[in-house]
């Protein structure tokens, strides 16, 4: 029981996740920045590694607002839901093993469900703090949910066919059997699929359209300043290694790899930082390579060209299998 | 869900105050209305209270980006007003330093533009290669922003020694990202989904609302004040007017880009046929302008700048007028802003459809405004004005 509560707390649990999510948060910047031809973050500790811990600890020490017209209880809710939920469904990450902290058969749907309410958490963040231009970003989110959505769950679903399971411990499992990893095959499709609703899950360039900086200000998230911007901020480097470590999961193997006996957790968790990595840079380059898309064209982008190869793909899985 | 939605006085598309009040139903704007009168600077009285020289130095304030089509202007204006011309040599080095200026602003407006269309990374690579020019600006001027190249008379300096080699070097690097840059926007898919009909202004309609430069030139309209009224030996170099037809906010794209090769064009070949002789005539620091009207027109990079000024025979402009071009074009953001028809316009357009007039907003605010919803006009003569700035002293010659 200590262990499993040790697990959870620390290794591979909370503290743990917070840390890697934080260091993913400067490998996409860095990246991002490099792909600009800038220097990126370089002050904070060696390479400014520690830039991101020092902008969330710089913005919990700001005065904390809340603005009279906001639906206060919304106001205080939102911001310790959102990262809540993410940390949540990070638990479900195989980091140190083939199977996460928690792990159950359903559980690629549970965090499916657990991203889709993290949405819905943030348009109730957008109305909640009565703003117009918060308004129309939250109106933006949801809308933005009809588009990505469904093309999310048939790519992750596509793979548990092909897995036999709806676990994600099954399908790395699956993978680590077979010797192969899914996107060596017809599940490449699924990645790219994944990949791109991922970048509109994630509200970053070209689906950034709920928080654009240029349009409407900062969207959904204009009003909420320091230590509630902070755990948004936080929410949002959590579902970076949310997402990058569930394509690492479930399209790149996982966790496993070669080993030397008796030093598996280690290794373990190695690839699965690696692997994730991969897929995090993917996620970086899609994002210096557009512009931003506006909400009707990227509703119709989704529902025309992500929705037909997803729907294809499952039946092409069904019928390999 | 239907409401108003404040563009500004503060807002992340611009840092300069303008107030863009958008009625929208959801994301569909149905109506539009501009107020720029946030920044009134008091220039033109300031112009007024100082010796001709130091107003050469007020005016290229006006705008730091189009500064030396300002102070060019400028000096067109009073050069006229002393019945001078300036030397053949100073005009084309007038030349090299405003097509530079030229293709400096044009290279950051394409890079803002982008930016305000969320593609960050192309942002970055023209403000990178726009550092290239601005080096050269402060080879041939001394200075990398405000210029204060032009001076009444003539160039403040001479080519330095061995500054052309670099220039040439600097205009084959600009030439080829240009051409880099044309290729990777014709062929990315997201920059012409939201430009591509987005932000339509009718030749009809740019001509009726005194729309100038490459926005009027993205309509179409082939009209340029270099080509109509050569102002600085334009008439002896050859250059292209690039008009555009789509008449959206991808021909300002367009327009604006190959402007840019054009400019480097019209520097080399300023640079191979290079007077030789005096690049200023002598005049003395203080002098009295004899009384007279004079108006000078100017191709700024944001389209057509006029400077009209008034002398009463003192050391002193008695009234000084400037027109900057984005007071002429703010007009036209309203009409393409309105939703009518099968024309659409949606919030997020706001940034592609205001940016693709190239706003200076700053420049601009000097104009007194109607209030029609509440019936109450203000019509202001010029001698109202003169009144308001002096006193006593009503009379015109």
């Amino acid at each position: 029981m200590i262990e499993k509560i040790l697990a959870t707390v620390f290794f591979p649990g909370a503290i743990f996740i917070l840390a890697v999510s934080l260091f993913y948060e400067w490998v996409d910047r860095k990246l991002y920045a490099r792909f600009q031809n800038r220097v990126g973050p370089h002050l904070a500790g060696p390479f400014g590694l520690f830039q991101p811990i020092a902008d969330l600890i710089k913005l919990l020490s700001k005065e904390d607002i809340v603005p009279m017209a906001t639906d206060r209880f919304l106001f205080t809710l939102t911001p310790i839901l959102a990262p809540a939920l993410i940390l949540f469904a990070c638990m479900f990450l195989p980091v140190a093993g083939p199977s996460g902290i928690i792990s159950f058969e359903g559980d690629l749907i549970a965090v499916i469900a657990l991203l889709s309410i993290y949405t819905i958490t943030v348009y109730l963040a957008g109305e909640g703090s009565n703003n117009r231009f918060a308004s129309v970003g939250a109106v933006r989110a949801a809308v933005q949910l009809l588009g990505y959505e469904i093309p999310l769950t048939l790519s992750l679903l596509s793979v548990a066919l092909a897995a036999g399971s709806l676990s994600i411990r099954g399908i790395v499992e699956a993978q680590a059997e077979r010797g192969l990893w899914f996107i060596a095959g017809i599940q490449a499709i699924g990645f790219a699929i994944f990949i791109i609703a991922s970048q509109a899950e994630m509200e970053r360039i070209p689906f950034d359209i709920p928080e654009a900086e240029q349009e409407i200000v900062a969207g959904w998230e204009v009003e909420y300043s320091g230590k509630r911007l902070a755990l948004f901020r936080l929410s949002k480097d959590l579902e970076l290694f949310l997402l990058s470590g569930l394509g690492a999961a479930v399209f790149l193997g996982g966790p496993i790899g070669p080993v030397i006996p008796g030093l598996e957790p280690m290794l373990y968790t190695i690839y699965f930082i690696l692997k994730s990595i991969i897929v995090l840079a993917i996620f970086t380059l899609v994002r210096a390579l557009f512009a931003r898309l506006r909400i009707d064209q990227m509703v119709s982008f989704s529902w025309r060209y992500l929705m037909p190869p997803a729907m294809i793909l499952i039946i092409l899985t069904e019928v390999i299998m | 869900m239907n409401f108003e939605v404040p563009i500004g006085p503060q807002h992340p598309i611009h840092v300069e105050p303008l107030m863009l009040r958008l009625k929208v139903e959801g994301e569909l704007i149905v109506d539009a209305d501009v107020d720029v009168s946030y920044i009134h600077r008091g220039i033109e009285k300031a112009l007024e209270l100082r010796p001709y020289i130091q107003g050469l130095y007020l005016v290229e304030r006006i705008c730091g980006i189009c500064n030396a089509a300002q102070s060019l202007c400028y000096c067109l204006n009073v050069e006229q007003l002393l019945g001078k011309e300036a030397p053949p040599r100073a005009r084309y080095l007038r030349i090299v330093v405003e097509e530079l200026s030229r293709i400096h602003s044009h290279l950051l407006w394409l890079g803002h533009y982008l930016h305000t269309l969320g593609f960050e990374t192309l942002f970055m690579y023209f403000w990178r290669d726009r550092e290239r020019v601005m080096d050269m600006l402060e080879l041939i001027t001394g200075n990398r922003v405000t210029t204060a190249y032009n001076t009444i008379g003539g160039v403040r300096r001479d080519l330095p020694p061995g500054a052309e080699q670099k220039l040439r070097r600097t205009l084959d690097y600009i030439e080829e990202r240009v051409r880099y840059y044309e290729k990777v926007i014709d062929s990315e898919p997201t920059i012409l989904a939201r430009t591509q009909r987005v932000g339509i202004l009718k030749p009809g309609d740019a001509v009726r609302m005194g729309v100038t430069g490459p926005h009027l030139r993205a309509s179409g309209i082939k009209h340029d004040v270099r080509l109509d009224d050569p102002y600085s030996g334009h008439d002896e170099i050859p250059f292209n007017v690039i008009t555009w037809d789509t008449c959206d906010c991808y021909a300002r794209v367009k327009v604006r880009l190959r402007e840019t090769s054009e400019c480097v064009n019209m520097i080399r070949y300023a640079l191979d046929h290079m007077p030789s002789g005096d690049y200023r005539l002598k005049i003395p620091p203080f002098f009295k302008a004899p009384p007279g009207e004079s108006l000078s027109r100017v191709e700024a990079p944001r389209g057509e700048l006029v400077h009209y000024s008034i002398s009463d025979g003192g050391d002193r402009p008695y009234r000084y007028r400037v027109r900057t071009p984005t007071l002429a074009n703010l007009l036209s953001v309203v009409e393409m802003l309105r939703s009518r028809g099968d024309y659409e316009v949606y919030i997020a357009d706001v940034p592609a459809i205001l940016g693709g007039i190239d706003p200076c907003i700053c420049c601009s605010a000097r104009i007194l405004i109607t209030d029609e919803a509440k019936k109450r006009r203000m019509i202001t003569t010029l001698d109202d004005i003169i009144r308001f700035s002096r006193g006593r002293r009503v009379e015109r010659r």
